[in-house]
């Protein structure tokens, strides 16, 4: 199946930049969970109706909650052990870039599944609510709350939204 | 900073490891074939349950596949060469080891082999043999389909689901065997750029002959392209897919050269503008874009294109992706949603000379020279000049070239 080999090739990049949030910066959880998931779909490939980066992106947001929930009954790993990306440019992007992981680290799944398919994919409430098979009113008191404690979490750096 | 910039900011340089895509298929198929096997497994029991059966032995030893070449008679003109035959079989039979991708690792070779096509061509005697292999001790077992000429294996290929089923040989490469696979092949070559900067391609109908084989000469310093399909590409389609035989692949040894300038990565000849970052889910793909638009052609063999690329942000809030394809620099301008917004055409690349690309609307020229100290400010490997700039010094240790602009 050249077509999802080359769907694989093509969107693995943008799909392990949503994994990594979702995973609240652990890459190497991240690319643990997308790799589950893409396997997960090349036997159902053909029969995908959908976009399949919608469908992938659906995938991950629930992998990545199962795992928070299966994870919760352990200890969590202090997210220092947590890799994260090379930023390069200027100081104060490496600065943000590590503040936001750090902080969507502290929410709960959920609320950072909201925040990351709203926000970094661009889903509108409705679509983030069937993505997370949600309700709407959960979708947006989810994203009130989330942006609430962002704002609490990132301390004085000034992070605004749309 | 706003939510998303910071996201996108701390996603930015991530990308998935060296290998990621080789293991999603790896371990999809296996995946995939437990699964077909558990239900296989199932149902048998279930009509060994109902009949009164007792299912005593699963599966036959050697691989098999079902695959009508694997016991189809031999077709071509030489069908009727015993002597051949039994030499392409010997040959096929004592190469077990060659000509296989490094993921293709075989583990069962124990199943018959069968020339189905022998053929005289313009570089000589040529046959196609296909035999059921077992790979990675997997249960399931795939058709490998392969040329032998010149008393030599010379490819292979192994069917995961969608074969190119392309073969070349010949002392100079220029003869391509190419399967029909139930459709038509369409070939071109020589693509022409006319006086709005666009190429266009004539395509012509691979004659098939008998078993479905159709036998091409072209040069490969006239950039064949193939396609399979029920109709040939218009003269300026460029989407189409091509077929890339595995001579197309990047070859699989300790060291391969950088293709084009000798060096890989992406450089940025500008910084992003405060609280910008790159698009994130939109990635710039200049060179689908540049093909929509019919000015670059069909990038079929690994090394058509250089492992380098420039990007740079532009003062009028623009940025700029720049590549190398077929020893010339192209380009794409985007805006900062990601949209594709303008091309960029340069000229040809000169190894050990920096590129240098004059951006339209008085944004500045782009010089590039990988491991150089670049502009005044002795940026490194890229720097935009700005709009007006005569001069540009160009520093590689001690030594400094100036290169003039226009």
């Amino acid at each position: 199946m050249q077509d999802f080999e080359d769907f694989v090739a093509l969107r693995s990049q943008a799909l392990l930049r949503t994994a990594y949030l979702l995973c609240g910066g652990d890459k190497g959880a991240a690319e643990d969970i997308l790799q589950d998931v893409l396997m997960g779909m090349y036997g159902k490939w053909r029969r995908i109706k959908t976009s399949p980066e919608a469908y992938a992106r659906k995938a991950l947001a629930n992998t990545a909650a199962n795992r928070w929930r299966r994870r919760s009954r352990k200890p969590e790993a202090p997210f220092e052990q947590a890799v994260t990306p090379t930023t390069t440019g200027h100081e104060q992007q490496v600065v943000d870039a590590d503040s936001v992981v750090r902080a969507l680290a502290q929410l709960p799944n959920k609320m950072r599944a909201v925040l990351v398919l709203r926000f970094f994919d661009d889903l509108s409430e409705a679509d983030t609510a069937r993505t997370l098979g949600c309700g709407l009113g959960t979708v947006k008191s989810q994203t009130s709350r989330g942006l609430a404690r962002m704002r609490e979490l990132m301390g004085e750096q000034v992070l605004t939204w749309n | 900073m706003e939510l998303k910039d910071a996201m996108e900011a701390a996603t930015a340089d991530l990308d998935v490891r060296p290998g990621f895509v080789g293991d999603v298929m790896t371990g999809a198929r296996r995946r995939h074939t437990r699964r077909l096997l558990a239900v296989t497994a199932v149902v048998a029991l279930l009509a060994g349950v109902t009949t009164g059966v007792v299912l005593t032995r699963p599966s036959p030893d050697q691989p098999t596949t079902g695959d009508a070449r694997l016991t189809a008679a031999t077709s071509g003109d030489l069908s009727g060469d015993s002597e051949f035959i039994e030499q392409t079989l010997t040959v096929w039979n004592n190469a077990q080891k060659q000509g296989w991708r490094s993921y293709d690792k075989v583990t069962d070779f124990t199943a018959p082999s069968n020339v189905f096509w022998a053929a005289n061509t313009p570089s000589g005697p040529a046959a196609l043999v296909a035999q059921a292999v077992r790979i990675n001790d997997q249960p399931e077992s795939h058709t490998v389909v392969g040329l032998v000429a010149g008393g030599a294996l010379v490819q292979r290929e192994v069917d995961y689901g969608q074969q190119a089923g392309l073969f070349r040989f010949g002392p100079d490469n220029s003869t391509y065997v190419a399967l029909g696979l139930g459709s038509e092949v369409y070939w071109s070559v020589n693509p022409v750029r006319g006086p709005d900067r666009r190429l266009t391609r004539t395509w012509q109908r691979a004659e098939m002959g008998p078993g479905g084989v159709a036998v091409v000469t072209a040069k490969p310093s006239e950039r064949p392209v193939f396609v399979r399909g029920s109709s040939p590409p218009a003269a300026g389609d460029f989407t189409r897919e091509p077929l890339r035989g595995e001579f197309d692949s990047r070859p699989e040894r300790a060291f391969v050269p950088h293709p084009g300038l000798g060096w890989s990565g992406q450089e940025c000849a500008s910084d992003a503008p405060s609280g910008v970052t790159w698009p994130g889910m939109k990635p710039a793909s200049p060179q689908s874009d540049l093909q929509k638009a019919a000015l670059l052609d069909y990038l079929v063999a690994w090394d058509v294109t250089g492992d380098w690329s420039v990007c740079a942000w532009l003062p009028d809030g623009r940025y700029a992706m720049v590549f190398e394809a077929y020893g010339e620099v192209y380009g794409g301008i985007y805006r900062q949603d990601g949209a594709f917004n303008a091309h960029l055409l340069g000229g040809p690349t000169v190894k050990g000379s920096p590129v240098v690309l004059v951006l339209p609307d008085g944004q500045g020229t782009l010089v590039a020279d990988f491991e150089a100290r670049i502009g005044p400010q002795e940026r490194p490997h890229a720097w935009l000049a700005p709009a007006g700039t005569k001069e540009v010094p160009v520093r590689h240790g001690d030594a400094t070239k100036v290169v003039q602009l226009g």
